[in-house]
C-alpha cells in the first residue's frame, strides 16, 4: 500500500518542483532521474507485492469503499506501470547525459511519469481520464521539445488529434456512468453485463476509438508519421516506448475487462483492423529510406499485432498482447534513440533491436511472436499474415541498416558514449529476455489472468 | 429533456468536428473547443437522478446527482488548461511559419519532405553506380 503511495506521490510532488526549474541544468536533469528511478524501486516493490498477495487496494482520501476513489494496483496495471516507467527512466537517463536544451524537459517527463503510473493503476473510471490528461499534457509539451518549426507542427497535429480522442473517451465514460451508475472498475466489470448489447457497443466503439489513436492504429494513424519523424529521437522514443502503451493497456482493461462481452461482438473488426495495420505499416516502412520513418511506419505496423491478439482473447491472445506490448516498448525506445548515433556499438545495438522487430532469436522480439503464433494456432489465415508481416519487417529493418551503417559516411559519426551505453543496456536487456524468456512469459500470463477474472 | 440534450450534443459535436477540419488554425482550437463543451454536457446529462442543487437540497424534494456534476467540473478545468495550451501552440506556430492557415503549414513541410526524399533517393543512386 505505502509502495503504492510512493510511486505515485514522488514524481508527482518532484515534477511540479522541477518544471519550475532550469532543466538545462546537469544538477536538475539528475534529480528527475532520482525521482524516476524512485517511482520504478516503489513500483517494482508494488509488482512483488501484487504478485504474491494478490492485488493492492487504497481507497483515497479515506473514504468508505464505493463512495471515495480507489486506486487499484494488479498484474496487469503494475507490469504496464513498470514498464512504462522503466522505458521513461531510459529515454530520461539518455537525455541528460547528452545535453538537456530545454528547461522544462526534465520535469515535464517526470510529471509524465507520475500520469502514467496513475492511469495504470487507478480502479477508477474518471479518474483514468484525469491521469490520462495529466500524462497527456506533459507529453503535448514535450512534442515541442527542441521549439523549431517542424517540432511545433507536429506537436500542433499531436495535440489537436489527440486532444479530439480525449473527449471522445470522455463521451463514452459518461454513457458508462449513466448506465451502470458506477465509475469503479470492479463494480463496473459486474454491472455491465446487464447493459444491452447494444448500447455497450456503441460506447465500446468510442473507448476503442479514443485506444486507437493513442496506439495509431491503421485508420486513425494519419497524424502518427509526422510527429515520430519530426520530434527529436529521446521524444519520439517516450512516445512510442510509454505513452503508447496507454492505448494497449486501455484494449485490454476496457476490452478484456470492462466491456468483455462487447469485444467479443467486435472480435473480428478488431482482427480485421489490426491486419490492416500490420499490412499497411509493413509495406511503408519498407519504402522509406530514413531510419525515423522506417520506425514510425513500424509502430504502426507492430501495434496491428497487439489488436490481433485482443481480438482473438481468451488467455493465450491476452497473454500474447500483454507480451508483445512490452517487447515493442522496448524495441521501440532502444531505437529511436540509436536514430541520430553512429558507430560500431549503434550498429550493433540497431541488429538487436532489428532482429527484435523481426522476431529472430536471440532477441526477445522473438518470444513475442511465439506467443503471437500460438494465440492464433486455430486460424491458418492469420498465421499466414503475421509470418508476411515478420518477413516484412525483416526486410524494412535491414533494408534501413544496411542503408544507414555499412556505407561510407560522409559526415562525421556521432559519437556520444554515454547515449549509447543507456542505448546498449537496452539491448543487452532484449538479447537477456531473449535468451531467458521464462519470467517475461510468466508474468504476462499472470497480467492476463486479470482479465480472465473479470471477463468471466 | 433527454431528446433536447441529445440533440444540443449532437450538434455541438457536429458543429465542433466541422470545424476541426477547417483550414483556419484558430477555428480549429474553437472546433476542440466546441466538442469539449458536448463532451461536458454530456457528462451533466448522464447524471441519474434530476432536482436540486445538491449543494443546498431542499426537503422532500429530489437532488440532482452530485457525481455527474463533479465529473462535469473536473472536465472543464482540464478543457480550459488544454485549451490555453493549445492556444500557445497555435501562437508559436503562426510565429514560426509566419501563417495561421495549416494547410501553408503542411504546404511547407512537404516540400521540405520532397527535397530530403530527392537528396536520399539521389545518393541512394550515386552510392549504386559507384559499387557498379
Amino acid at each position: 500500500m505505502t509502495a503504492l503511495v510512493l510511486a505515485l506521490v514522488i514524481p508527482w510532488a518532484v515534477g511540479a518542483v522541477l518544471v519550475l526549474l532550469d532543466g538545462e541544468r546537469p544538477v536538475v536533469g539528475w534529480v528527475a532521474v532520482g525521482a524516476v528511478a524512485a517511482n520504478v524501486a516503489a513500483l517494482v516493490v508494488l509488482a512483488a507485492d501484487v504478485l504474491s498477495g494478490g492485488p493492492v487496494v487504497v481507497g483515497t482520501g479515506e473514504w468508505p469503499p464505493g463512495v471515495g476513489i480507489t486506486l487499484r494496483a494488479d498484474a496487469l496495471g503494475v507490469l504496464f506501470a513498470a514498464l512504462s516507467s522503466l522505458m521513461l527512466l531510459a529515454a530520461l537517463v539518455h537525455e541528460v547525459v547528452g545535453a538537456v536544451r530545454e528547461r522544462a524537459f526534465p520535469g515535464l517527463t517526470v510529471l509524465l511519469t507520475a500520469g502514467l503510473t496513475g492511469v495504470f493503476l487507478t480502479g477508477d473510471v474518471f479518474n483514468f481520464y484525469v491521469f490520462f490528461e495529466l500524462a497527456m499534457t506533459a507529453s503535448y509539451i514535450l512534442a515541442t521539445y527542441g521549439g523549431a518549426r517542424r517540432e511545433l507542427g507536429a506537436a500542433l497535429v499531436f495535440m489537436l488529434v489527440n486532444l479530439f480522442g480525449t473527449f471522445v473517451f470522455v463521451l463514452s465514460v459518461a454513457g458508462v456512468y449513466h448506465l451502470t451508475g458506477t465509475l469503479d472498475m470492479a463494480i463496473l466489470a459486474e454491472r455491465v453485463r446487464a447493459v444491452e448489447p447494444a448500447t455497450g457497443v456503441v460506447i465500446a466503439a468510442g473507448f476503442f476509438i479514443a485506444f486507437s489513436v493513442k496506439l495509431g492504429l491503421f485508420p486513425f494513424h494519419f497524424w502518427l508519421p509526422t510527429v515520430y519523424t519530426r520530434a527529436r529521437p529521446a521524444v519520439a522514443a517516450i512516445l512510442s516506448g510509454s505513452l503508447a502503451n496507454i492505448g494497449a493497456y486501455g484494449m485490454l482493461r476496457f476490452g478484456g475487462e470492462l466491456l468483455a462481452q462487447e469485444l467479443r461482438y467486435a472480435a473480428t473488426v478488431l482482427i480485421l483492423i489490426g491486419c490492416a495495420s500490420i499490412i499497411y505499416g509493413g509495406v511503408l516502412a519498407v519504402s522509406r529510406r530514413t531510419a525515423s520513418e522506417m520506425l514510425a511506419y513500424s509502430a504502426i505496423g507492430q501495434v496491428g499485432y497487439v489488436l490481433v491478439a485482443v481480438g482473438v482473447g481468451g488467455p493465450a491472445g491476452f497473454a500474447a498482447a500483454i507480451l508483445y506490448t512490452v517487447v515493442n516498448a522496448v524495441n521501440k525506445t532502444m531505437l529511436f534513440m540509436t536514430v541520430r548515433m553512429r558507430g560500431p556499438l549503434v550498429g550493433a545495438i540497431f541488429v538487436v533491436g532489428a532482429l527484435s522487430v523481426a522476431g529472430i532469436p536471440p532477441a526477445v522480439g522473438f518470444a513475442g511472436k511465439l506467443e503471437l503464433f500460438r494465440a492464433v494456432a486455430d486460424e491458418p489465415a492469420l498465421i499466414v499474415l503475421f509470418f508476411l508481416g515478420s518477413a516484412l519487417s525483416f526486410v524494412y529493418v535491414f533494408q534501413v541498416y544496411q542503408y544507414d551503417f555499412w556505407r561510407e559516411k560522409r559526415e562525421d559519426p556521432v559519437r556520444a558514449w554515454p547515449q549509447q551505453v543507456v542505448a546498449a543496456v537496452l539491448a543487452l536487456a532484449v538479447l537477456a529476455a531473449g535468451l531467458w524468456p521464462e519470467p517475461l512469459l510468466a508474468l504476462s500470463r499472470d497480467a492476463a489472468d486479470v482479465l480472465r477474472g473479470g471477463g468471466g | 429533456m433527454k431528446l433536447i440534450l441529445a440533440l444540443t450534443v449532437a450538434s455541438l459535436f457536429g458543429t465542433g468536428a466541422y470545424l476541426l477540419l477547417n483550414r483556419d488554425l484558430v477555428r480549429v482550437v474553437l472546433g476542440i473547443v466546441i466538442v469539449s463543451q458536448a463532451s461536458v454536457l454530456t457528462l451533466v446529462a448522464s447524471g441519474l437522478t434530476r432536482g436540486d442543487a445538491p449543494i443546498e437540497p431542499r426537503r422532500g424534494r429530489e437532488i440532482s446527482d452530485p457525481l455527474s456534476q463533479a465529473m462535469a467540473l473536473t472536465a472543464i478545468v482540464i478543457g480550459l488548461a488544454v485549451t490555453a495550451l493549445l492556444l500557445i501552440v497555435v501562437l508559436r506556430v503562426a510565429r514560426a511559419y509566419r501563417t495561421e492557415q495549416l494547410s501553408e503549414v503542411a504546404e511547407t513541410e512537404t516540400e521540405r519532405d520532397a527535397r530530403l526524399e530527392r537528396e536520399a533517393a539521389a545518393s541512394h543512386a550515386d552510392e549504386e553506380a559507384a559499387a557498379r
